[in-house]
C-alpha cells in the first residue's frame, strides 16, 4: 500500500515535470549543418518545380522558351519565400 | 567493382522476375531490406510491449521513449488538432529510421538513398494532407494560396509563387532524406577505398576518418528521418490550423 501511495506522489512529479517542460518549449534543434542543409533544398526545390512546370506549359502551348524562363523566375521567388518562411520557423522555434 | 563508391546503390534482382501487366516487380535487394526494416520494428516494437511492467525493463524503456518522442513531437508543432494522425506519423518516423540504421551495417542496402522511395512516400504525404485540408476546411483550403494583406494587382503573381511553393514541399522532403543518406554512403565508401589503396602505411588516416564519419553517418540517419517526420507534422499543421 506504501508503495502504491509512493508511486503516486512520484507520478504527480512527472507529470508536473512534463507540463513545465512543454510550456517553456526548450526544443532542441538539431545540428546546425540539417539546418543549413533544409534552407538549401528548400531553395532549390522550388528552382526545379518551377522550372519544371514552366517546361510543361511550354510544350503544351508551344510557346518555347517564354514560359520556361518566366516561371524560371517565379520559382526563384517561390524558393525565396520558402527560404524567408523556414528560417522564421527556426527563430520562433529557438 | 569493390573500389566504385556507387556500386552500393545497385538494384538488382532477387529471385525470379515477376512481371505483371509489363511492370516488373521482382522481388530485389532494395524490397528485401525494406522488409528487414519492417519485420526489425514489428519485433522492437513487440518485444517492447510483450511485458507491461510498471517499471519497465531495457525494450519497454526504449519504445516507451520513442513513443513519448513522438507524441510530443506531434502535440508541439502540429497542437492536439493532430492527434488521430498519430499512427501514421509515428510509423513513418520509425520506418525511415529504421530503413537508414540498416543501412548503416556493414553489406547491407540503404533504401533511403534511392530518390524513388523517399519521392513516393514525399508524395503519398503530400496528396494525404492535401486531402485532409479539403476535408476540414473545403474550399476554405485554397486560401492558403492567397495570403491576405496583398494588393490586388499583385495577387495573382503572388498565387502563382505560393502554388509553386507549395507544389516544391514533396520535392524538398524528398530531395533532402534522399540527397544526406546518398551523399554520406558515397564518403563513407570513398574513405574506404582509400584506405584500400594506400595501404599498411597511409591508410590510417582515411581509417580515422571512417570511423569519425560512421558516427556522423548515425547522427544524419537519425536527424533526417526527423525531420522528414517533423516537416509533415508542419504540413499536416498547416491543413488543420489554416493560417499563415
Amino acid at each position: 500500500m506504501e508503495e502504491k501511495e509512493d508511486f503516486k506522489t512520484r507520478l504527480k512529479i512527472a507529470k508536473s515535470k512534463l507540463k513545465s517542460s512543454s510550456s517553456s518549449s526548450s526544443r532542441e534543434t538539431g545540428s546546425l549543418m540539417g539546418s543549413a542543409f533544409k534552407i538549401g533544398t528548400e531553395l532549390v526545390a522550388a528552382v526545379a518545380v518551377g522550372t519544371i512546370i514552366g517546361f510543361i506549359l511550354d510544350t503544351w502551348f508551344d510557346t518555347k522558351p517564354w514560359l520556361i524562363i518566366i516561371f524560371f523566375f517565379i520559382g526563384s521567388a517561390a524558393g525565396m519565400l520558402n527560404v524567408i518562411r523556414t528560417a522564421k520557423r527556426m527563430q520562433k522555434e529557438n | 567493382m569493390a573500389t566504385n563508391p556507387m556500386h552500393q546503390f545497385s538494384v538488382h534482382r532477387i529471385g525470379p522476375e515477376i512481371k505483371i501487366a509489363g511492370i516488373d516487380i521482382s522481388f530485389t535487394n532494395a524490397s528485401l531490406f525494406m522488409v528487414i526494416s519492417a519485420v526489425a520494428i514489428c519485433l522492437f516494437l513487440s518485444l517492447g510491449t510483450k511485458q507491461k511492467n510498471l517499471i519497465p525493463n531495457k525494450m519497454q524503456l526504449l519504445s516507451e521513449i520513442l513513443y513519448n518522442f513522438i507524441a510530443k513531437m506531434i502535440s508541439d508543432t502540429a497542437g492536439s488538432k493532430a492527434k488521430p494522425y498519430f499512427p501514421f506519423i509515428f510509423s513513418l518516423f520509425v520506418f525511415v529510421l529504421f530503413c537508414n540504421m540498416v543501412g548503416m551495417l556493414p553489406y547491407s542496402f540503404t533504401v533511403t538513398s534511392h530518390i524513388i522511395v523517399t519521392l513516393i512516400l514525399a508524395i503519398f504525404i503530400f496528396i494525404a494532407v492535401t486531402i485532409i485540408g479539403f476535408i476540414k476546411h473545403g474550399f476554405g483550403y485554397l486560401k492558403l494560396f492567397v495570403p491576405s494583406g496583398v494588393p490586388t494587382l499583385l495577387l495573382p503573381l503572388i498565387t502563382i509563387i505560393e502554388i509553386i511553393s507549395y507544389l516544391s514541399r514533396p520535392v524538398s522532403l524528398s530531395v533532402r532524406l534522399f540527397a544526406n543518406m546518398m551523399a554520406g554512403h558515397t564518403m563513407l565508401k570513398v574513405f574506404g577505398g582509400f584506405v584500400i589503396s594506400l595501404g599498411l602505411l597511409g591508410g590510417w588516416l582515411p581509417l580515422s576518418f571512417s570511423v569519425a564519419l560512421t558516427g556522423l553517418e548515425i547522427l544524419v540517419a537519425f536527424l533526417q528521418a526527423y525531420v522528414f517526420a517533423i516537416l509533415t507534422c508542419i504540413y499536416l499543421n498547416d491543413a488543420l490550423n489554416l493560417h499563415h
